[in-house]
């Protein structure tokens, strides 16, 4: 970047010089004054003084000035989509509230707090390419980031007072853009422009003057929703938000990884300070000192026009960009980091989700020590899972309950991370009063949406025996007598709470939740609740608890729309449309966009005409969804998790106490010493503070017939995972947030014991003592099936009965446990008495044939000479 | 059928009549042994020697084909292949053999040489390959399989590469079976069939194995097919064929009867020129049709 700046006093020429000379200068001293306090934790917190001053006839003046404190949640080892809180106090008070602050949308609001996610960091020692600058900052849409074709009158920034000269230009910004690109900008005659292309990671420049002139990511209804904010503080100026970073894997252009560093800039909007006005005062002089349309706390939702001096879309002009917090992000490895980095064949532990987050920090610790084994998760239903490690095809299997046995070798269960599942939700107040912070649900409301109970909408109502419920939950009276305040307004995507379309643990202790509770399985029975409303007829007198949540429904609804006539389809199905991970439910709710299937759109390409698709992201301000998430996952990307009903009144969070009350009261059978722990729904009603969603994830794997390096692997495995696996922190090896940490003391003692218990006896890969009789009984049924053993001094007799060929090989290998001695099978027979009997059967018929032949002809011959 | 007992020749020396003529009840008794005598000679001579012509035939064109399909990398390495490709070169120094292994163990598969049974993996890969091979007829591939001792060096050329195997040793029916492969050890079960005693090379009427064992095969793909129709087991025989070789006599009988009907119109020599060609051919494919029905390791 080779734009320098002119700071206004009296050394503007000696600044100038400088500015020419350092690509960045150091920020105006008399304006920045950072007073970073050292947070541990990767934490991060900055104040600094935000003023407005004008340059007027007459001297300064000083219009607005704010002491102005952001503060972070977490900026260290950071994942795609994480979401950061950011928050602050001080900043001038918004006014002209959007309903949705992102991207392009979050423009036409005053005195906004605009968040963005830059390459580079702001440190004038590094590199050029390394700094950041308003170029190398993310903005979804060009006029996020360029004023283009602005009228003389509106060209505000051309009179900020500390613009560099170049940008009080006419047209300003086109450095390093190609001459023949943005030929609409250069050609105008009268209009203003200034660009602020964006620099990618790659080194192009787009000179964003147009929409086809930006990243590829920026185009419309890109993959992700906009991330960039124009934040709303408000009356007192705090404010808050969950900033969303973006890595390489969904940005390229943007580019941050673990080698690239970034940003995220906050840059409070505090209005522009305006140069001395021209003589006489003009129109753009007047524009610059505008103070506001709309006052503190209100709202724009038509998205009217605002005074631009004080919006965000100058975001860039110096008056602005010099108030900025740059707070430094860095991100962790990638998810396939150590497929690239290590080239040994990966170890698979196959199974639970659960394990994901907890997975992406540990496996590097594996594979980037080369002592150690490459750990991978292969993520597949638990049962899944465990049936592969029954038959060997994986060392072990993530499970968090008993699963059935079906292979005759012993299993042990390992406690390897204490986690569970959250009811996830993302829920806005009504009339844009924010987030919805604590949401409360019972076994009854759980059971009435994943019974599909609710019609969802006037298409619904028509479901024999639902036209009497709320349409959605929003208005379900115990709903909003659990929940008030919320909105009423029924949605499709608040009938049904987004779940897994397979078998999971997860599935069985939420249903195991729900038939824990009298209330629940009344209802669920046919039993209606206090406010009337009945059971789906097509779930009346489900057993639960199950594995597997069935989607039972048949009801298609008549309509006289050629959309649905053209696809009838069952349409509380298409309400639910569960999906097959718990990251697909963590995505819809990061972008809250429900999986609901009703949307109709022409399409012309198919015969009907018609097609059903997903419906659009959730508006902004009028967001409620619900879907089953992972602790983890809930933790990482920011999700917040509604507090889950244990005792009558009691309401129980996914926290660090209460998943710790779960496993205190979670009990191991005496006589199974090697087994899971099992946690009773009706003990966590009981224990009140405990809970419900708290699963222990165990590594399962088999305590005999193993191969021993395999083994040793897997107890390895989960010594490391139980020791320095169980230290929280966001660094590789380190145990995310979302888990609660397996000690030696304390609650999870048991945990601990049970796991270094389980490890040796993996190790050792003994037969238990109990059933000793017929040590090698496996070896014994296993020679092969069709020849019977025989004792190795007498050659087994052949036994005809048997089809030739018998001694075909076996079709299986022999299995890794066969021990190579004591089998002794004999051949089996194979004879044929044609092929015993044929060739001398010809050779005697023929020459016995030949000569008698002969002979008959000279007897015939003599005779008739005779005669 | 026995020999009749030729009466003594009588001495006086008459001059003979210049065409006696036989009784009708005579020349049907003489020529149908005549027949019989052919047909049986016929067989012989083509089971010992055409077959041979015909395998040796076979070798050579399949030994140019795999040469071009290993030149070429496109030779099959299985698991399911189409019968009668050619799969692999089997050598065996120690016997002198070398021949082109093909797919599938039916009867009529090994008339060109020793056969791979389908339902185990390729010969050179990690398991249990059984190939069968014929001890008479056709060549005789495997004729000197018994005097293999412990040790004898196998060579493969296979699609994967070129693999030798040692002879772990020679078994009969009710021998007892070696002990299970290592995983990842290649086995090679040389099948053919045997006789015993003074006449065994005439008379092989049971199986012989020899077993050959690497301590590392080649991978070995999954989709073995699990079962092979019986007629591919060892020593055994199908039906098959029947149908066909009813087509091929009935066209043979036709074309006798055709020379016969000739033989009235046009001269001797003209019809012999003419006939000899289709009848030999005709001949030739009803016998080897014929075989198909004979157990496949002879």
């Amino acid at each position: 970047m080779k734009r320098g700046r002119a700071v206004v006093g009296g050394a503007v020429g000696a600044l100038l010089g400088l500015a020419v000379l350092t690509p960045v200068p150091a920020p105006d001293a008399a304006a920045v004054a950072p007073a970073r306090a050292a947070v541990a934790g990767g934490a991060y917190r900055e104040t600094r003084s935000l003023d407005r001053t004008m340059v007027e006839t007459t001297g300064e003046r000083t219009v607005g000035s704010y002491e102005m404190t952001v503060s972070a949640d977490h900026t260290t080892n950071l994942r795609g989509r994480e979401r950061i809180r950011i928050s602050w106090q001080g900043a001038p008070p918004s006014g002209g509230r959007a309903s949705n602050p992102f991207g392009e949308q979050g423009l036409a609001q005053e005195y906004p707090v605009v968040i963005l996610q830059c390459r580079g960091t702001d440190d004038p020692d590094l590199p050029v390419d390394e700094q950041l600058s308003p170029r190398t900052c993310w903005t979804s849409s060009y006029y996020q980031r360029s004023q283009v074709l602005a009228s003389p009158s509106a060209a505000l920034w051309t009179v900020d007072r500390y613009a560099a000269e170049p940008d009080v230009e006419r047209i300003s910004g086109l450095e390093g853009v190609a001459d023949e690109e943005c030929a609409t900008v250069r050609d105008s005659a009268s209009f203003y422009s200034h660009l602020t292309p964006f620099v990618a990671a790659s080194g192009e420049v787009f000179p964003a003057c147009d929409r086809d002139t930006m990243p590829p990511e920026a185009a419309v209804g890109a993959a992700f929703p906009a991330a960039e904010v124009a934040a709303y503080s408000d009356t007192d100026g705090a404010g808050s938000v969950d900033f969303e970073v973006r890595s390489a894997v969904e940005n390229e252009s943007l580019g941050c990884s673990h080698e690239v560093a970034c940003s995220i800039v906050v840059v409070p909007i505090a209005g522009l300070s305006c140069a001395a006005p021209g003589d006489p005062v003009t129109t753009l002089d007047r524009n610059c000192r505008q103070y506001g349309e709309f006052a503190w706390g209100s709202s724009n939702f038509a998205g009217l026009g605002i005074d631009q001096a004080v919006g965000p879309a100058l975001w860039w002009s110096e008056s602005n960009w010099r108030h900025r917090f740059s707070i430094p992000i860095t991100f962790g490895l990638p998810t396939d980091a150590c497929d690239v980095l290590d080239p040994r064949p990966p170890v698979g532990f196959a199974g639970s989700e659960l394990m994901a987050q907890a997975a992406l920090q540990w496996a590097p610790a594996y594979c980037l020590n080369k002592k150690r084994f490459k750990f991978q998760l292969n993520q597949m239903p638990d049962q899944a899972g465990w049936n592969l490690m029954e038959k060997g095809d994986a060392p072990a299997a993530f499970v968090s309950g008993r699963k059935d046995r079906v292979g005759e070798d012993p299993v042990g269960y390992a406690p390897t991370a204490v986690t569970g599942f959250a009811i996830g939700y993302v829920a806005d107040k009504p009339d844009n009063a924010g987030e919805v912070s604590r949401l409360r649900l019972n076994p009854r409301l759980l059971a009435k949406l994943l019974t599909q109970s609710y019609p969802g909408s006037a298409l619904g109502k028509g479901h024999p025996g639902l036209g009497d419920n709320p349409l959605s939950m929003l208005t379900d009276p115990e709903f909003i007598k659990l929940n008030p305040g919320l909105s009423t307004r029924d949605t499709e995507a608040a009938a049904t709470l987004l779940s897994l379309s397979n078998s999971s643990d997860q599935i069985e202790q939420l249903t195991a939740y729900i038939a824990a509770d009298a209330d629940a399985t009344a209802f669920v029975a046919g039993e209606a609740d206090p406010w009337g409303m009945t059971v789906n007829p097509a779930y009346e007198g489900l057993t639960l608890p199950l594995a597997e949540w069935p989607l039972l429904d048949t009801y298609t609804p008549e309509t006289q729309d050629p959309c649905r006539q053209a696809n009838p389809s069952v349409y509380l199905t298409q309400l639910a449309a569960p999906v097959t991970t718990l990251r697909k439910i963590s995505d819809a709710l990061i972008d809250s966009w429900p999986n609901v299937q009703t949307r109709c759109d022409g399409d012309p390409t198919t015969v009907s005409g018609w097609k059903i698709g997903r419906i659009d992201r959730q508006a902004y301000g009028a967001r409620f969804m619900l879907g089953l998430v992972s602790l983890g996952d809930a933790e990482r990307y920011g999700l917040r998790s509604a507090s889950l009903a244990t005792a009558k009144g009691t309401y129980v969070a996914p926290t660090s106490r209460s998943l710790a009350d779960a496993v205190s009261i979670s009990t191991q059978d005496e006589d199974d010493e090697y087994g899971p722990f099992q946690l009773d729904q009706g003990d966590v009603a009981r224990a009140r503070s405990a809970y419900p969603g708290t699963q222990v994830v165990y590594t399962a794997a088999r305590t005999h017939g193993m191969d021993a390096d395999e083994a040793a692997t897997v107890a390895s495995f989960i010594r490391i995972a139980v020791s320095e696996g169980q230290h929280v922190g966001r660094d590789n090896g380190d145990l995310p947030e979302g888990y609660l940490p397996i000690l030696r003391t304390g609650s999870t003692a048991k945990l601990w014991a049970a796991a270094q218990r389980v490890a040796d006896a993996i190790e050792a890969q003994e037969l238990p003592a109990v059933p000793e009789e017929e040590d090698d009984a496996p070896d014994d049924a296993r020679p092969p099936a069709d020849t019977g053993p025989t004792p190795p001094s007498a050659p087994a007799v052949p036994e005809e009965d048997e089809p030739a060929g018998a001694d075909e090989p076996r079709a299986d290998k022999p299995g890794k446990r066969a021990k190579p001695e004591v089998t002794v099978v004999a051949t089996e027979a194979a004879s044929s008495p044609t092929a015993f009997a044929m060739l001398p059967t010809l050779l005697v018929l023929g020459l016995v044939a030949a000569s008698a032949s002969l002979v008959t002809r000279l007897v015939g011959m003599r005779r008739g000479g005779r005669r | 059928m026995t020999a009749t007992a030729t009466p003594p020749a009588h001495r006086e020396r008459k001059p003979r009549p210049p065409r006696p003529e036989p009784t009708a009840g005579n020349i049907v008794a003489s020529t149908s042994l005549t027949v019989l005598s052919v047909l049986c000679l016929w067989l012989l001579v083509h089971l010992l020697l055409l077959g041979t012509v015909s395998h040796d035939r076979e070798q050579a064109l399949l030994h140019r084909e795999l040469r071009t399909q290993l030149a070429g990398a496109t030779a099959p390495v299985g698991p399911v292949v189409p019968a009668g490709d050619p799969l692999a070169l089997l050598r065996i120094p120690a016997i002198g053999l070398e021949e082109v292994v093909v797919e599938g163990t039916a009867a009529g598969d090994l008339f060109a040489g020793p056969g791979h049974r389908r339902n185990t993996v390729l010969p050179g890969q990690a398991g249990i390959s059984l190939v069968y091979g014929r001890s008479v007829t056709y060549g005789a591939p495997f004729r000197r399989l018994a005097s293999l001792t412990p040790g004898d060096l196998v060579q493969l050329t296979t699609a994967q590469g070129r693999i030798s195997l040692r002879v772990l040793g020679v078994r009969r029916d009710g021998d007892p079976l070696p002990q299970p492969a290592a995983a990842g050890a290649t086995r090679l079960t040389l099948v053919t069939a045997a006789g015993a005693g003074r006449f065994a090379r005439l008379t092989p009427g049971s199986a012989l194995y020899v077993d050959a064992e690497a301590a590392e095969g080649f991978p070995a793909p999954g989709g073995v097919p699990a079962v092979v129709p019986p007629s591919e087991e060892a020593m055994a025989s199908g039906t098959e064929a029947l149908p066909l070789l009813t087509l091929w006599l009935t066209l043979l009988i036709g074309v006798v009867a055709a020379a016969l009907l000739a033989l009235r119109r046009w001269s001797a020599g003209l019809v012999w020129v003419v006939a000899i060609a289709p009848v030999l051919a005709l001949a030739w494919l009803a016998t080897d049709t014929a075989m198909r029905l004979l157990p496949n390791l002879i």
